[in-house]
């Protein structure tokens, strides 16, 4: 496959990607259907949004509203009922990885057998990279997450924001253009919460990866993302999408000083709160 | 509440002291001092020997107290302790290694695969819910008196433990786990050979310390109903001749193998599952 476009140095300071940036993930009248105890409810219904080169978009929504069932098929680890997804123009099909595609895990998933550094380096390490070149990659890898001398621990000898860390890197390491993440630090306190944003950020406003980034914390979707699709309450369907114009580079408490932060936040929360009200009343 | 080293130390050897010497004279003391009738039988030396016995044992069957010298007596008995503690040793060795080996083969080929689990499950059920022991006979008659039918024996018992349990650790491992190995690149065999055999490891070696000592009882017994060599064997000799400090030499060894075994077996858990909390250094 063709390398991404070098967008970093042109968009270095740029709020969105241009106009003419190509579309990476393509969803269109996405349907999910569970069976919960013979009886078929639906949980995602008629989802459809474009996600285009180097866009960090969030995909905010009450809790159960379908945003890890969306990802998941996105990432094509779960079947769709209905619909269509492409990534780069081709359909995602179940069961096959796309190695383009990162993802990172709502749950901890680390390998607790493996050290930080065999887990860094477990993608590298199973595609059959020399252990030379490994260890140079899984080094540098280990001092851009903060955790030297670190690894050689053990993942249960770490933090949950550490873990995080060790997770995230053992997905970027491979240097996916696309990445999925469902929540990565959906578990962690706030103060390391706001570290984890710090240090995306820093990540990502180098790399400009494309980002699809499932929360159903609005201060974090406006922190991190340059656009924000919300979703109303179960079943799952579309409820705005608008774009995050906060200047980058991005500071996870500066953020929330901004007028835009403000703005944004009290628009989305009483839409939220609309959702949340549906939720209670079902 | 801890107690410090020491403390539990002397009370580990005092009362190992106190069971050697009323071992050693109980019988003798209790027949001077008590009337006829309360005088335990269980401490006759005729039954449970006494610890000097055994030690004149000990130094008869090991070659030690032979005037014709070590060597001629080793070569001149074709059961004496050494020869049988090594033909003991090493059936139990192969019996648990081929018994775990096909255990864990056929735990992980079930645990992945829900069409295999449900086709073998009743068979695997019914089968265990044999006796194994009721099986020996059947084993020696069919592999003979040799080294083979305590193998055998030994496999039997082993399999079923280890079996089940990587099976379970197999069906235990972490969904997301495979799925996070999957995105990251690995085929069907490396979340295999990476993830579902390393997690499911804390399961199999839960069964290989009790398997290691079944493998011991499974060869012991196969040498209790037919053999001509083993430790097993040396017992049954013993009971012919009415001689308790004989078997209680054999099963001192037995002891010894044993722990020998299990310790073995400890170590490397210990190296293989050195990222769990319990066997940290
Ligand atoms: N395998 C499944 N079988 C049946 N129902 C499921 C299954 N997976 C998810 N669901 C249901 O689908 C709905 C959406 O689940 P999903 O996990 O996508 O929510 P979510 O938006 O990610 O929530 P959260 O923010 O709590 O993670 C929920 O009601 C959930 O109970
Ligand atoms: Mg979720």
């Amino acid at each position: 496959m063709i390398a991404a476009p070098s967008q970093g140095l042109a968009l270095a300071r740029d709020e969105e990607p241009a106009a003419a940036a190509r579309t990476r993930i393509t969803v269109k009248g996405l349907v999910k259907r569970f069976n919960a105890s013979g009886r078929e409810f639906v949980a995602v219904d008629d989802v459809s949004f474009e996600v285009k080169q180097g866009e960090f978009v969030a995909l905010l929504g009450p809790s159960g509203c379908g945003k890890s069932t969306i990802l998941n098929m996105v990432a094509g680890l779960l079947p769709r009922s209905g619909g269509r997804i492409l990534i780069d123009g081709d359909t995602v099909e179940t069961g096959k990885v796309n190695p383009r595609v990162g993802y990172v895990f709502q749950r901890d998933t680390l390998f607790p057998w493996r050290t930080v550094e065999q887990n860094i380096g477990y993608g590298l390490e199973i595609a059959g990279l020399p252990k030379t070149e490994r260890a140079g990659r899984v080094a540098s890898a280990v001092e851009k997450a903060g955790l030297s001398g670190f690894g050689q621990s053990f993942p249960r000898m770490l933090s949950g924001g550490m873990r995080q860390r060790v997770a995230l890197m053992r997905t970027l390491i491979l240097e996916p253009e696309i990445l999925l993440m469902d929540e990565p630090f959906g578990a962690l306190d706030t103060h390391t919460k706001l570290e984890m944003h710090k240090t995306l950020l820093e990540i990502w406003e180098r790399e400009r990866q494309t980002v699809l980034f499932v929360t159903h914390d609005l201060g974090e979707a406006l922190t991190l993302a340059s656009r924000i699709i919300l979703l109303s309450a179960r079943p799952g369907r579309l409820k705005e999408d608008f774009d995050v114009a906060i200047p980058r580079p991005r500071d996870p408490v500066g953020v929330r000083e901004t007028a835009e932060f403000g703005r944004l936040y009290s628009h989305i929360w009483h839409s939220l709160g609309e959702e949340f009200r549906r939720t209670r009343a079902d | 509440m801890s107690h410090s080293r020491t403390v539990i130390l002397f009370w580990q050897l005092a009362i190992l002291a106190v069971v050697l010497v009323v071992w050693q004279w109980g019988f003798e003391w209790s027949k001077a001092l008590l009337p006829k009738a309360y005088v335990p039988k269980i401490l006759d030396p005729y039954f449970i020997a006494k610890p000097s016995l055994i030690w004149q044992s000990f130094l008869r069957l090991g070659c030690f107290s032979d005037a014709a010298g070590f060597t001629a007596c080793i070569t001149g008995s074709d059961n004496n302790l050494w020869l049988a503690t090594l033909v003991t040793l090493k059936n139990t060795w192969w019996g648990f290694l081929f018994g775990s080996a096909s255990g864990i083969a056929a735990g992980l080929v079930l645990g992945r695969s829900d069409f295999l689990a449900r086709v073998f499950g009743p068979y695997i059920v019914a089968l265990n819910s044999i006796p194994r022991i009721a099986l020996v006979p059947l084993v020696i008659l069919i592999f003979g008196l040799g080294d083979l039918s305590k193998i055998a024996t030994a496999w039997l018992v082993v399999f079923f433990v280890v079996f089940f349990n990587t099976f379970e650790g197999t069906r235990a491992v972490d969904r997301d786990q495979i799925a996070a190995a999957r995105l990251l690149g690995a085929s069907e065999f490396t979340v295999l050979r990476t993830v579902v055999i390393p997690s499911a490891l804390a399961w199999v070696f839960a069964s290989l310390l009790p398997a290691v000592s079944f493998a011991l009882i499974g060869v012991i017994v196969g040498e209790f109903i037919g053999a001509e060599r083993g430790l097993g064997k040396l017992i049954i000799e013993a009971e012919a001749r009415a001689n308790a400090s004989e078997m209680m030499v054999a099963i001192f060894v037995m002891m010894f193998v044993g722990i020998l075994l299990a310790i073995a077996v400890r170590s490397l858990q210990s190296y293989l599952l050195r990222w769990q909390p319990q066997f940290e250094h």
